[in-house]
């Protein structure tokens, strides 16, 4: 199983533009990476409480509905989060052109 | 008569002798003082040995932080994959975002000096004939010498290097310095390995050195043989090798003499072994740049090279006679003339002549987000924007500055040029602005002589690097407006490619 879960990071990682792939478990402590250790866990942290704040807005509004996915577009890059009950996916890539 | 002998004796007489003196010996006592010995005992702390080594080929690898159930991990990345996967693709073909600015922010314009840099011990005697950038982008390393020979070449010249990352940097005094016996023309860093560094110099011999050894840093050369240029190197550049190794890079250099040569580096024999050659022949020059009664197989000059960012073969030279080729390491030209001794049949590189410059082309340079697109600029005073499949220039600019002796792309922005003058100033266009008038002119020199090289840093891509004619060399930091690049540049860039193709 862990060799799975290597080659589903490698793919999306070689995707263009993609600068790092982290996964954060239900407590938002990161447990898999491939950015260095601060700029982990600064965005673990981060988008977790996030990601988190926008999972209850869209469930306040309707009990029946879920996030699904989240994209943060920045000057540099786009973050893109997929929340699920037990993990959390945070690919950031880097703007094209930039 | 008998004889009779009596007993006689005779006074002995006795005299002083006039030229010798009588010797006197006294006798004296001396003594030297008594030699006092000591010990001491003396030790120095321990000492520990660390060795670092950074990866060339960046792996992917992924820590590892906490344990955790890999079967859930599994099923979890098993189901987000898809969307993620097709965001990330949707995101490079999205063309929502081009072009937003917030109009609040503000881009700065400025182009700001942060160094000038120089070697005081040179007196301002001796001119930067090439820099370059290292593959790290923190080192820039300069060749001094002199254009203008009329003789043999007795300078001494140097060349020297300034890490720009450090603190401590001192700007009239290079981290390193490299006496040579004669003059440098040209240098490039390897495109991968920091500290090599290939130069040419004023005898035609190319040598590659390793800044990270302690004493002799030469690690090979090319000598000065028969398979040697005959005149000054012009210009050195790295290029891939066939093999699929990543480290596998050959020295390509052309010289005045007309040779464009490869070299293979071989450590350890510490040579460069020539693997490749061409020759520029005036059977190449177009009909009406040719002199009647010289022969066909007379060598023109090279004074230029640049190779495509996108076909590793094809490259551009520029030629004392003013002319623009278009050649292939592959091609199989008209073979050289008798005259020439070579250890490796050398011929014509060229497919493709373009319509002429009226001077010497002193520069030329391929772009990095066009695959057609070249610029060259020459004595002529002209800056031309060449299309790699038509003759004609689809773009002439004539500052009006003087002689022009580099020009080069930005390698941030598909439509920003850079050139440098004789009259001592740094010109920048932006092809997009529509005008050609540069939106930048900057003193390049302090003293407002010519300015020689100019070199774009490859990996810190708002900063470029400038030399002049004393020695002095000025870094320039661009301002955003100049580095960060907005949708359409590149359709801009085909627009004025495509002109006058039609």
């Amino acid at each position: 199983m862990a060799a799975e879960v290597e080659e589903t990071l490698k793919r999306i990682q070689s995707h263009k533009g993609v600068i790092g792939i982290i996964v954060v478990n239900s407590e938002g402590i990161p447990i898999k990476t491939t950015l260095d250790n601060s700029t982990t866990v600064q965005y673990a942290s981060l988008i977790h409480s996030l990601t988190s704040k926008a999972r209850s807005i869209v469930r306040d509004i309707d009990p029946t509905n879920d996030l699904k996915f989240l994209r943060i577009r920045s000057k540099k890059n786009e973050i893109m989060c997929a929340p699920d009950k037990e993990f959390l996916l945070i690919v950031i890539q880097q703007d094209d052109q930039s | 008569m008998p004889h009779g002998f009596t007993d006689e004796s005779l006074e002995p007489v006795e005299f002083k002798s006039t030229w010798k003196r009588e010797l006197s010996v006294t006798s004296a006592e001396s003594q030297t003082r008594e030699i006092r010995t000591d010990s001491v005992d003396v030790q120095s702390y321990d000492t520990l040995n660390q060795a670092v080594q950074t990866d060339l080929n960046g792996d992917f690898s992924s820590m590892l932080l906490v344990n955790t159930n890999n079967q859930n991990l599994a099923v979890f990345l098993h189901k987000v994959e898809p969307v993620v996967t097709k965001c990330l693709e949707k995101n490079l073909k999205s063309r929502a975002f081009d072009g937003i600015r917030d109009p609040n922010e503000k881009l700065s314009e400025a182009v700001t000096c942060v160094h000038t840099l120089c070697n005081a011990d040179l007196n301002e005697q001796l001119q930067v004939t090439g820099l370059s950038w290292n593959a790290t982008g923190s080192t820039l390393a300069a060749s001094f010498g002199r254009f203008d020979h009329e003789d043999w070449c007795t300078h001494r010249a140097a060349l020297c290097t300034w890490n720009l990352d450090r603190r401590s940097i001192k700007e009239d005094k290079p981290d390193t310095v490299i006496d040579s016996p004669c003059c440098l023309m040209c240098l490039d860093f390897h495109p991968i390995n920091p500290a090599w560094l290939a130069g040419g110099n004023f005898n035609g011999e190319v040598i590659l050195w390793d800044l990270s050894q302690e004493d002799d840093l030469i690690v090979a050369t090319s000598g000065i043989g028969d398979d040697a240029h005959r005149e000054p190197v012009s210009k050195v550049h790295w290029v891939k090798g066939q093999s699929s190794k990543k480290q596998d890079y050959n020295i390509v250099s052309v010289s005045g003499d007309g040779k464009v040569l490869i070299w293979k580096v071989d450590l350890k024999k510490g040579k460069l072994r020539l693997h490749k050659g061409f020759v520029l022949m005036s059977q190449d020059l177009p009909r009406n740049m040719k002199v009647r009664g010289v022969r066909g197989d007379k060598e023109v000059g090279v004074t230029s090279i640049s190779f495509s960012h996108e076909d590793p073969d094809l490259f551009v030279l520029g030629s004392e006679s003013g002319c623009l080729f278009k050649c292939n390491l592959h091609a199989k030209g008209r073979p050289a003339g008798s005259h020439i001794i070579s250890s490796v049949p050398l011929c014509s590189p060229v497919t493709f002549t373009f319509s002429p410059h009226h001077g010497p082309v002193h520069s030329v340079d391929c772009s990095r987000f066009h695959r057609n697109a070249f610029l060259s600029a020459g004595m002529d005073q002209s800056l031309r924007l060449y299309n790699m499949l038509q003759m004609q220039p689809v773009l002439t600019i004539e500052p009006g500055d003087g002689y022009l002796f580099s020009a080069k792309w930005s390698p941030a922005r598909p439509t920003v040029i850079a050139a440098v003058s004789e009259r001592g100033n740094l010109l920048l266009y932006d092809l997009r602005s529509g005008q050609m008038v540069p939106v930048h002119k900057l003193e390049a020199s302090p003293n407002k002589v010519p300015v020689y090289s100019l070199q774009f840093n490859p990996q810190e891509k708002r900063i470029l690097a400038t030399g002049d004619g004393q020695g002095y060399i000025r870094v320039f930091r661009l301002g955003e407006t100049l580095t960060s690049v907005s949708g359409h540049e590149n359709e801009v860039l085909n627009d004025v490619m495509s002109t006058g193709t039609e």
